[in-house]
């Protein structure tokens, strides 16, 4: 099985506050792996490694690598306008931007250099087909992307993430706003897309979990638990405090 | 059930006493009016716009064809320096700069600067530029109406922009999007209503002043667009011909007075529909 990222004895601090302890597990390609743990234990911090987001913030600093084909993108001299365009990110809360539908799927398009009319249409077509929001959206492509549901506003996003046709999408808690059939949705299109990216998945949600990733990392107070492939993780955990966890009776 | 009715009650005064307050703002604005419109009324007509000011003791007043363009163009010059600066300013304040201990500095000057009453600034211009340049001129006072355009924009800009969720940005530099395209196509995009208005209150404020005029781009009678000597614009003209004892000059004063209040009045409006419309949008 392929790693498409191998995390390495990584350590992250905002400040003086240690965030990651020594964190090491792979990434394998076109697979879900999933991220749990206690809130506060890092899951977040370590997704926003994963394309560099602490950059934005003074004060951030990283040790340790995460090898992507060889390299470390951790590295200074690392161009994060390349990285961040292979590595798509959905939020927590939908973040629609201020413009139409369309305009929305062709951002990232545009910031390529994409500017031929036919293409871009091209494009967004197949990144909302592939999202399963064509149907819902395609007489309103023109209207404000701030009118539609909450549901279809998060397809919205990773459709946004799909049409520049990233390596790996990195999911936080992407479904924990949404009603039980959009995030049903959500994860049929999670499923779905393995075929084409690897997906990084923070969740709070055990049955989610359960049901959508083929690898699963614990993570508590910084530091990595355990980590497996997921059926082992919920049928024989090696750690007792994993065993808690997966059953709910921790944290 | 005696709770419920007092509740009531009190309900009922609060809003007796907040349409009391409103329709006292609303009476006197209307009182101004119609005070400013039925002293001015024998001046308002098609001339006011087309005349220069008639000698006195005449009992034709004429117009101020003049002080119109002349107002309009200082309004307009000051807006074309004030604007620009004080939206990139208020951007730089609201992103590149707002972890920096400077960027308070600048914030808090730009505060006390709104600050300023009018006059100084009419007189700073005075000792800046009329004096050094040897008279009154119009880019002096067009400056003088940019100095007070600059804070309120900055102000606005900043506010508005620092109101766009750091979510929105965060989304964007996670498509591969560079800071100044974030800034440009997202967070301006997000809060541009919302400067936009500030920028139309500003302009509103600075259409109705007269102190910083007085001392910089002064007044006269004439038709000019000449901005390197005195222009004539209306609120001068009506701060002096409305001191002069010229019935016909009182007159046109007048006229202008309610001229000027209906404009400002406009802009005001327009201003608050645009964030009626904002706020409804959502
Ligand atoms: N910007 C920040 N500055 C300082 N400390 C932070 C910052 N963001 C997070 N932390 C701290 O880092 C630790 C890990 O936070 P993180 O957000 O990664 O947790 P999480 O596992 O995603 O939690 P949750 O499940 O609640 O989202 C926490 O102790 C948190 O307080
Ligand atoms: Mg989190």
């Amino acid at each position: 099985m392929e790693n498409l990222l191998m995390v390495q004895n990584l350590f992250f601090y905002y400040g003086d506050n240690e965030a990651l302890r020594d964190v090491t597990l792979p990434i394998r390609k076109n697979k879900i792996t999933a991220l749990i743990g206690p809130s506060g234990c890092g899951k977040t911090t370590l997704l926003r490694c994963f394309n560099r987001m602490h950059d934005l913030y003074p004060n951030n600093r990283y040790s340790g690598e995460i090898l992507m084909d060889g390299q470390n993108i951790l590295d200074k001299k690392v161009d994060l306008i390349r990285l961040r365009s292979s590595m798509g990110m959905v939020f927590q809360k939908p973040t629609p931007f201020p413009m139409s539908v369309f305009d929305n799927i062709a951002y990232g398009l545009k910031l390529k250099g994409v500017r031929n009319m036919n293409v871009l249409k091209e494009r967004v077509e197949k990144a909302l087909r592939d999202s399963a929001l064509w149907d819902e959206v395609k007489d309103r492509l023109n209207h404000n992307a701030g009118g539609l549901s909450g549901g279809q506003q998060q397809r919205l996003v990773i459709a946004r993430t799909l049409a520049v046709e990233p390596q790996v999408i990195l999911f936080d808690e992407s479904t924990s706003a949404l009603d039980p059939l959009s995030t049903q949705k959500i994860e049929d299109l999670m499923v779905e897309l393995k075929k084409e990216v690897t997906i990084v998945a923070v969740t709070h949600n055990m049955q989610q979990a359960a049901r959508i990733s083929d690898f699963t990392a614990l993570m508590y107070i910084g530091g990595l638990v355990e980590y497996d492939e997921t059926e082992a993780i919920f049928t024989r955990p090696k750690h007792a405090m994993t065993e808690q966890y997966v059953s709910g009776r921790f944290g | 059930m005696n709770t419920l009715s007092n509740r009531k009650f009190i309900n009922f005064l609060a809003m007796a006493i907040s349409v009391l307050c409103a329709s006292v703002g609303l009476i006197l604005l209307v009182i101004i009016l119609y005070d400013v419109l039925s002293q001015g009324i024998d001046s308002i007509n098609f001339r006011l716009f087309t005349q220069d000011p008639a000698p006195p003791h005449l009992n034709d007043s004429g117009g101020l064809k003049g002080a119109f363009l002349g107002q309009g163009l200082l309004t307009l010059v000051a807006a074309v320096i004030g604007v620009p600066i004080g939206v990139l300013g208020g951007t730089y304040l609201a992103e590149y700069g707002r972890n920096a201990k400077f960027s308070k500095i600048i914030s808090n000057i730009s505060d006390l600067t709104a600050s300023i009453p009018s006059i100084v600034i009419g007189t700073f211009v005075y000792a800046i530029m009329v004096k050094p340049m040897g008279g009154f001129n119009g880019w002096a006072g067009a400056t003088a109406l940019a100095i007070i355009i600059l804070p309120v924009t900055l102000r606005t800009t900043q506010d508005m922009m620092s109101m766009v969720p750091w979510s929105l940005r965060e989304a964007a530099f996670a498509l591969g999007a560079p800071y100044y395209k974030v800034i440009v196509s997202i967070v301006w995009r997000a809060s541009m209503s919302g400067i936009f208005t500030g920028v139309l209150l500003a302009i509103a404020r600075v259409a109705g002043e007269t102190a910083p005029l007085l001392f910089t781009s002064f007044n006269h009678g004439f038709f000019t667009l000449n901005m390197q000597g005195a222009v004539p614009s209306l609120t001068v003209s009506i701060y002096q011909y409305a001191a002069s004892p010229y019935a016909n000059w009182v007159k046109l004063a007048w006229a202008a007075a309610f001229v000027v209040t209906v404009m400002v009045l406009i802009l005001n409006i327009i201003g608050r529909l645009f964030i009626r419309f904002k706020v409804k949008k959502g």
